[in-house]
């Protein structure tokens, strides 16, 4: 459901929305994180101003979980 | 080394300047709806949704449903929750409509509360300041607490303003004259 739900908020505010995936790998200090990748030209609104909108997509991500630990990743693909 | 001061822009109106006009507004709640529709659907949670506008604004609110109460979490301490939610909510519409939006998203009546509470502290701070001749400050306030502040002295027949420096910025309250 989470993923399901992230990939849903992300999709939303991009352009290119067929390029988004969320993918569920284990934290490592536990609890569950999910890796976002969006196309490369989105990537600035996914984060938005100061990383607000990132900020905002965790926010509401962890209200869904109910007080699980949950973290967001929004991987820079241009990097890879 | 440059002595950097955040001056306030003067106006507490938050982003009325980059207004364009002619906005569909009934189509920013529908768009708005299906986007939170959808998350609840995902989310598998309870809520109505109500899409209205206010004034120059989209209005869209998740309420209590038949079914069950929207879950409080989506509100958050201090609504943080609904705020997080609400700018996502608008960068949807804009994402959709390529405008800016001025959208508000309310979740279980949080916003009217608060709206509530804050009128009826302005109509305490103008009883007072009316009594007593003095100038009353408030505590500080986002910019959009300061404007529902500042319009409810008003109707009260006082004038207000703000002071201090975000995120600290308060209204107070003066005398006449």
């Amino acid at each position: 459901m989470l993923e399901e739900a992230l990939e849903h908020l992300v999709k939303g505010i991009v352009d290119h929305d067929g390029d988004v995936t969320v993918r569920r790998a284990n934290g490592r200090r536990g609890g569950d994180l999910l890796e976002v990748r969006v196309h490369p030209d989105d990537l600035g609104r996914v984060i938005g101003r100061s990383g607000r909108t990132a900020s905002a997509l965790r926010e509401v991500m962890r209200a869904l979980a109910g007080g699980k630990n949950i973290r967001v990743d929004i991987v820079d693909t241009d990097r890879r | 080394m440059t002595d950097v001061t955040t001056e306030p822009t003067g106006e507490d109106t938050a982003t009325d300047v980059t207004e364009a006009p002619a906005v569909d507004l009934d189509r920013e709640g529908e768009i708005a709806a299906d986007f939170l529709e959808t998350l609840l659907d995902i989310a598998d949670l309870d809520g109505d949704i109500d899409v209205d506008v206010d004034g120059d604004r989209a209005s869209v609110s998740i309420v209590d449903s038949d079914e069950g109460r929207v879950p409080r979490r989506l509100v958050g301490a201090d609504g943080k929750v609904l705020d997080a939610l609400q700018e996502l909510t608008r960068l949807a519409v804009q994402a959709e409509t390529g405008v800016r939006t001025r959208l508000m998203l309310d979740i279980a009546g949080f916003r009217a509360d608060r709206r509530a509470a804050l009128v009826k502290q302005a109509e305490e701070a103008v009883a007072s300041v009316k009594a007593s001749g003095e100038r009353v400050e408030l505590e500080p306030m986002s910019a959009f607490e300061r404007k529902v502040v500042h319009d409810a002295v008003l109707a009260g027949g006082l004038t207000s303003e703000s002071e201090g420096a975000e995120p600290r910025r308060y209204v107070v309250v003066l005398p006449v004259g």
